[in-house]
């Protein structure tokens, strides 16, 4: 909650000023921001987690609630009778109202750790998501890697094999065939040594990606098991 | 056993003759080494690294042909591609060790196929040796010396 950001939308300077002060009062408190019904206009391209909408001059709120994005969490802290609520909740899939009773700040902010903890899931989900496709790529060039080791392997074979061929009789050949012969072998030689490491760096990776598979399937019956 | 390699007419043009069977007579210090590999330029590779050795290598590029080749060139020792078409070394060597006529004809595996498994399915396959492609001109001798 550290890292989230919240926007309290009102043109009553106490509801901002308790709301906030209840937000600090806790263990870790969000970035607040406070603006008015006129001067939202002016930063509606602020980032935010959490729209808190209170008390705002007469006939803004419309105005207000349209500029915000339908996406958005939420939260109404202003009177709304129900047929209203239902045609904002249509609007606004992720909007939430508290009502404006005695312990309206307390609920609020309830409510608001909730919402902004959800978000950070999401986000985290959709980071992992992310990863999780750059890896795939990773590892589709791993494979093809893979499958090719096998034509690689073939290729170094004769290259290898018909450099030593020759190397076997030096006498046929010019000093500076021979120079490039030596150099064809030991460059096949450097290929190989390459190959190699990536065969242990393959393997390796698979044992890794064992071992996290396992944990993976450990962690999800320890959860189970708690149920 | 007979005295002379196979008259080359008399061979499917997938067989490989070395340049030494058109003209020698075998000796008794002249094991023939069979070269199962799909790769022609392979089979060539290998005869040319074991024949200035005294081997007499017999090539084939046809992995469906190698009981065949093995009862006209009776070799001491077989050196086996896993990775080939249609039948690969493993179901091969399998075929060969549990067959009473040829089950004492060491075979040695020669492929790119290098991880700890591979080996181990190897050996599982009754193979006698195991070198990995790509492989020196000593380390594919070290193997053959073994047996042969």
């Amino acid at each position: 909650m550290r890292n989230a950001n919240v926007l309290i939308l009102t043109d009553e300077s106490e509801f901002a000023r308790l709301l906030t002060a209840c937000w600090q009062a806790e263990r870790q408190a969000p970035g607040i921001t406070v603006l008015g019904s006129e001067s939202w206009k002016q930063h509606e391209a602020l980032p935010h987690d959490l729209v808190v909408v209170g008390p705002l001059r007469e006939g803004k709120l419309s105005g207000v609630l349209r500029s915000v994005e339908p996406a958005a969490a939420v939260i109404l802290c202003v009177p709304a009778d129900s047929q209203e609520l239902v045609q904002l909740r249509a609007r606004y899939p992720r909007l939430v109202h508290v009502p404006l009773r005695e312990d309206w700040a307390q609920t609020l902010l309830l409510v608001a750790g909730e919402s902004l903890r959800r978000t950070e899931a999401v986000r985290t989900a959709r980071q992992a998501e992310r990863h999780a496709a750059r890896n795939e790529q990773h590892a589709t060039l791993g494979r093809y890697m893979i499958d090719m080791k096998h034509s690689v392997n073939n290729a170094l074979t004769s290259m290898l094999g018909n450099a030593e061929l020759l190397l076997l009789e030096p006498g046929q050949l010019s000093s500076k065939s021979l120079a490039q012969i030596k150099t064809i072998h030991s460059m096949a030689l450097r290929i190989n040594e390459i190959m190699q490491r990536f065969s242990s760096l393959a393997s390796e990776m698979r044992e890794a990606e064992n071992a996290s598979q396992a944990e993976t399937e450990e962690a999800s019956t320890s959860t189970i098991t708690r149920r | 056993m007979g005295n002379l390699a196979t008259p080359a007419s008399k061979l499917a043009p997938d067989v490989h003759l070395s340049s030494m069977d058109y003209c020698r007579e075998s000796s008794a210090v002249q094991k023939k080494i069979l070269i199962v590999d799909d790769s022609p330029s392979q089979v060539k590779l290998m005869q040319g690294l074991l024949e200035p050795e005294g081997y007499w290598p017999v090539g084939l590029s046809d992995p469906k042909r190698v009981e065949e080749t093995i009862v006209s060139s009776r070799p001491s020792v077989i050196l086996l591609d896993v990775v080939m078409p249609e039948r690969n070394g493993f179901q091969i060597c399998r075929d060969l060790k549990g067959n009473a006529d040829f089950n004492t004809i060491p075979v040695i595996l020669v492929t790119s196929k290098d991880t700890p498994s591979d080996r181990y399915w190897g050996e599982q396959q009754g193979a006698d040796g195991y070198v990995t492609k790509p492989f020196t001109r000593d380390e594919l001798l070290r193997a053959v010396r073994r047996f042969a």
